[in-house]
C-alpha cells in the first residue's frame, strides 16, 4: 500500500521527487500528523489569535529547524587554507616540493585522491603528462642535463643574447634544459599571468617542450600585483572545481559557500552577504521545489512571452496530455513523446487507429472549434500560474523594502509614539520576514502546481488545499502588517489597541509559519501523505480531507462558484452548496 | 626596460635579417628611427597562383614583444581567405597566446616568444602557397576559393600585376 511503486508511478518524468525514498514512509506519517494537526488548527483559527507570547519561541523554533545549517561560508582567507592544507598533503605523501604538488593537484582539478592513485598508478606517465621533471633527471646537476656547451656563457632562446650561466634560468620543477635568460622569463610570465587563468597551465616557452612552470618561479619573477592575482586564479580554479564549494552568486560578494551534502534534499544556502540561493542550480532560493521544476519554469517564463505567438500558430496540444506539438514530418499519424505515446491525427485530433476524417462533417467542425478553445485553455493555464508567481515575486520585493523602512524608520516612530522599546516590537520585523519568506514559498508553488500532472487527482486537491490555507493565512498576515501596522504608526499618542494588535500579529505570523511549513514538507515528500492517508484507518477523513479541499480551492480563483457548484464561505472557508444563502456551518451570510 | 629590450631585440633581428636573408622576403624599416615598423615585401611563392607578385606589408611591433604577437598589414591589395579586406592577415601564430575565443586554435599554433621576424615571414609564405579556408578572415574569398576556384584565380592574377606595376 505504502509501497516505493506507489511513488514509482506517480512521476514518469520527473525522477526528483524519489530523492528522499528512504525516509518518505517516515516523513509521510510526520506529514500525515501535521496534516491532522492542521484540522484542528483550521477548526479555531480564531483561538490562534491568542497565543502571543509563547508562539513566537515556537515559530523560531520550526525557522530554526527549517534552516538547518548544512553548509557554511567561506572567506577567500578560508579557502586559501584549505588550499594549503591539500598541496601540504600531496606534498608530503608523494614528497615532492608543494610548486609541483600544486601543479600535480591543478591539473587533477584539486581531486587529492585522484592525485595519489594517478601517481602511484604510473608516476612516469603523471609526470610526463603533467610536465613535471623525470625522475632519473631528478638527481643530476643543471649543467649536464643542458644541450653541451664549451662556452660557460649560454644563450637566451627568446632574446638570443649570450648570458653567463647565473642569469639563465630553466624551469624549475621540470628543469627541461631550454635556456632563457630571467628578464625574458620575467616577460613571459607576466604577459601570461596579465592574460588571464591560462596562466595556470604556463609552460616552456619552448614550443614543443611540455615543462610546467611552478609556483615558485612565478614566486620569484613575477611584481607583487601579478603574484596575487596568479594566487586568486589559484584559489578561482580550486573552487570552481570542487564538487562541495561554489561562488556565492551575488553580485560583487566574495564569500564561497560550503556545501555539506545531507539526506534533506534541501538546497537552499542564504550567503553571509544575505542572499539566499539554491547552491544547486544557483538559481534565488526556490525550496520546496526541486531544480528541475525551476529550470522549466524559469525558461518557459523567457521563452513564452515571444514563444505563445508561436505556438498557437503552428502547435497543437496532444488531445491526450495537452503538450504543444509541432508537426515536423509529412504524414498526419502524430505520435506523442514518452510517457505519453498517444497516437492520434493532425488534422481531426482524434485517434489514431481505425479512424478517417476526409468527409466533412458538422461534429467535426465543431471537434475544430474544440482545438482551438483547447490551445487556448492551455495558454489561460500557464497565465494563471505565471501571473501569481510573477506578483507573488513582486510582493515580497515590496515586502523586503517595506522591512527596510520598516527598520530604519518605522520602529523608532512607532516606539516612540506607543511608548514601547524597540526591542519590544521585534515581532514587526519577524512577522514581515515571514511575510518573505513566505512570499518566496508561495512563488515557488505555483511553478509547481504549473507542472502538477492534471491526472493525480488526490495530489492536486491536497496541494491546492495546502496552497490555499498558506496562501490566505498570508493574506491575512500581510494585510495586518502592511494596513493594520499603519494607524499605529501614525497615530498622535499611544493607542490601546496596541497589545491586542501585537498579539494579533504574533500569532498571525506563527499560524502562517505554521501553514507553510505544512505545505513545504508535503511538497517536499511529493505529496505521498495522499496515499499514506488511503492506507490508514483514517482513509475516511482523509477523503473528507479531500473533498473539502477541493471545494475550498475551487473557489479560491473566483472566489464564488467553483466547477462541482459549491461555494465557499468567506468567514469559515467551508464549502457550501449553491442553493444556500447562509452558510451551513457558521451561519454568516453569503 | 622591456621597451629597450624589445628595441634590441629587433635590431639584432633586423641585423640578422640584412646579413642572412630569407628567400621571398626582404625587409626594411619605415623609419630609420623607430625599430618598431618595418616594411616587408614578400614574394609570392612559386607554382602558386600568387607567383611573380610583390607584396608590400607593413610589421608593426608592440613594445612588450617578443611577449606579444606584431600585427602584419599587406598594403598591397590582396585576395586571399586569410587576409582581411583591409590587408590584415589572420594566421595563427599571429595571436596572443592563451584563451583562444573562438575555440579554433590550439595554444601552441599560437603566437609564443620565440618566435622571430623569420619565422613569421615564413609563415606568411606559406599562408599564400595553402590558404586555410577552416577559418577564414576573408569569407567570400575563402568560398570563391572553395567553390569557384577559377574567378578566385582573377582575381588574383589581376592583384599579382597590380602588385608588378607598382614596384
Amino acid at each position: 500500500m505504502d509501497s516505493e511503486d506507489d511513488f514509482g508511478c506517480d512521476y514518469d518524468d520527473d525522477d526528483f521527487y524519489f530523492a528522499g525514498d528512504d525516509d518518505n514512509n517516515d516523513s509521510a506519517t510526520a506529514a500525515a500528523a501535521a496534516v491532522d494537526s492542521d484540522d484542528e488548527e483550521e477548526a479555531d483559527v480564531a483561538a490562534d489569535y491568542e497565543f502571543s507570547d509563547n508562539y513566537p519561541d515556537d515559530s523560531n523554533e520550526i525557522a530554526s529547524n527549517r534552516h538547518q545549517q548544512n553548509f557554511s561560508i567561506l572567506t577567500e582567507a578560508d579557502i586559501y587554507q584549505r588550499q594549503e592544507d591539500d598541496i601540504n598533503r600531496v606534498s608530503t605523501v608523494l614528497s615532492i616540493s608543494k610548486a609541483a604538488a600544486t601543479i600535480l593537484l591543478r591539473h587533477y582539478n584539486w581531486n587529492v585522491s585522484k592525485v595519489h592513485d594517478e601517481w602511484f598508478a604510473d608516476e612516469e606517465r603523471v609526470r610526463r603528462v603533467v610536465g613535471l621533471r623525470e625522475k632519473e633527471k631528478e638527481e643530476q646537476p643543471i649543467a649536464v642535463v643542458d644541450r653541451p656547451n664549451k662556452l660557460s656563457k649560454l644563450t637566451c632562446g627568446i632574446c638570443l643574447e649570450a648570458y653567463p650561466s647565473d642569469r639563465i634560468l630553466y624551469t624549475s620543477e621540470a628543469n627541461c634544459g631550454h635556456p632563457f635568460c630571467s628578464e625574458c622569463w620575467t616577460g613571459y610570465i607576466s604577459t601570461a599571468i596579465n592574460d588571464g587563468p591560462g596562466c595556470l597551465v604556463l609552460r616552456c616557452p619552448e614550443p614543443s617542450c611540455a615543462a610546467a612552470v611552478g609556483l615558485d618561479m612565478i614566486g620569484s619573477l613575477a611584481s607583487n600585483g601579478e603574484i596575487g592575482k596568479y594566487s586568486r586564479y589559484l584559489i578561482r580554479s580550486y573552487v570552481e572545481h570542487s564538487r562541495k564549494i561554489k561562488w556565492c552568486p551575488a553580485p560583487g560578494c566574495e564569500y564561497a559557500v560550503d556545501f555539506v551534502f545531507g539526506s534533506s534534499g534541501n538546497y537552499d544556502v542564504t550567503c553571509r552577504c544575505s542572499f539566499s540561493f539554491c547552491w544547486n542550480c544557483s538559481e534565488d532560493a526556490h525550496r520546496p521545489v526541486d531544480c528541475e521544476t525551476v529550470a522549466k519554469w524559469t525558461a518557459k517564463n523567457s521563452s513564452e512571452s515571444e514563444n505563445t505567438t508561436w505556438i498557437l500558430a503552428k502547435t497543437k496540444p496532444c488531445p491526450k496530455c495537452k503538450r504543444p506539438i509541432e508537426k515536423n514530418h509529412g504524414c498526419m499519424h502524430m505520435t506523442c513523446r514518452e510517457p505519453c505515446k498517444f497516437q492520434f491525427c493532425w488534422l481531426c485530433l482524434s485517434a489514431w487507429s481505425g479512424h478517417s476524417c476526409n468527409r466533412y462533417e458538422r461534429a467535426k467542425h465543431d471537434e475544430d472549434e474544440k482545438k482551438r478553445e483547447m490551445a487556448k485553455k492551455y495558454i489561460e493555464r500557464y497565465t494563471h500560474y505565471y501571473e501569481r508567481w510573477a506578483t507573488n515575486e513582486s510582493s515580497r520585493q515590496k515586502a523586503i523594502a517595506d522591512l527596510q523602512q520598516m527598520q530604519t524608520v518605522n520602529l523608532e516612530k512607532l516606539s516612540g509614539i506607543q511608548c514601547q522599546p524597540v526591542t519590544q516590537l521585534k515581532f514587526i520585523t519577524e512577522a514581515w520576514l515571514q511575510i518573505i519568506e513566505c512570499r518566496r514559498v508561495l512563488k515557488w508553488t505555483y511553478a509547481y502546481g504549473y507542472y502538477l500532472p492534471d491526472h493525480e487527482n488526490a495530489k492536486r486537491q491536497l496541494f491546492e488545499y495546502l496552497q490555499g490555507q498558506a496562501e490566505s493565512g498570508l493574506e491575512r498576515l500581510h494585510h495586518c502588517a502592511e494596513k493594520e501596522l499603519q494607524q499605529y504608526v501614525n497615530a498622535e499618542e499611544p493607542s490601546e489597541g496596541f497589545i491586542g494588535f501585537r498579539s494579533k500579529l504574533a500569532g498571525l505570523t506563527s499560524v502562517t509559519g505554521n501553514y507553510f511549513e505544512n505545505l513545504v514538507q508535503a511538497l517536499e515528500n511529493g505529496l505521498s501523505d495522499v496515499k499514506a492517508h488511503g492506507s490508514c484507518s483514517r482513509a475516511a477523513s482523509s477523503k473528507n480531507l479531500g473533498e473539502t479541499s477541493s471545494k475550498v480551492r475551487g473557489s479560491r480563483g473566483s472566489r464564488n462558484i467553483d466547477e462541482w457548484g459549491y461555494w465557499s464561505c468567506e468567514h469559515c472557508t467551508f464549502a457550501n452548496v449553491k442553493t444556500a444563502t447562509i452558510c451551513h456551518m457558521c451561519y454568516q451570510r453569503r | 626596460m622591456a621597451v629597450s629590450q624589445a628595441s634590441l631585440l629587433l635590431q639584432k633581428q633586423f641585423r640578422e635579417l640584412c646579413k642572412n636573408p630569407v628567400d621571398g622576403f626582404s625587409a626594411g624599416l619605415v623609419d630609420e628611427t623607430n625599430v618598431f615598423e618595418w616594411e616587408v615585401t614578400i614574394m609570392g611563392p612559386p607554382d602558386t597562383l600568387y607567383e611573380y607578385g610583390f607584396f608590400n606589408a607593413i610589421m608593426s611591433f608592440p613594445s612588450d614583444y617578443p611577449n606579444s604577437p606584431p600585427t602584419v598589414k599587406f598594403t598591397s591589395e590582396i585576395w586571399h581567405p586569410n587576409v582581411y579586406r583591409d590587408g590584415t592577415v589572420c594566421i595563427s601564430i599571429l595571436h596572443p597566446p592563451g584563451d583562444d575565443p573562438n575555440g579554433y586554435e590550439l595554444a601552441s599554433e599560437r603566437w609564443n616568444p620565440l618566435h622571430t621576424v623569420e619565422s613569421i615571414a615564413l609563415s606568411i609564405i606559406s599562408m599564400l602557397a595553402s590558404p586555410n579556408d577552416e577559418s577564414p578572415a576573408n569569407v567570400e574569398a575563402a568560398k570563391e576559393w572553395r567553390e569557384r576556384r577559377a574567378d578566385f584565380q582573377k582575381k588574383v592574377s589581376r592583384c599579382v600585376r597590380k602588385s608588378q606595376e607598382t614596384m
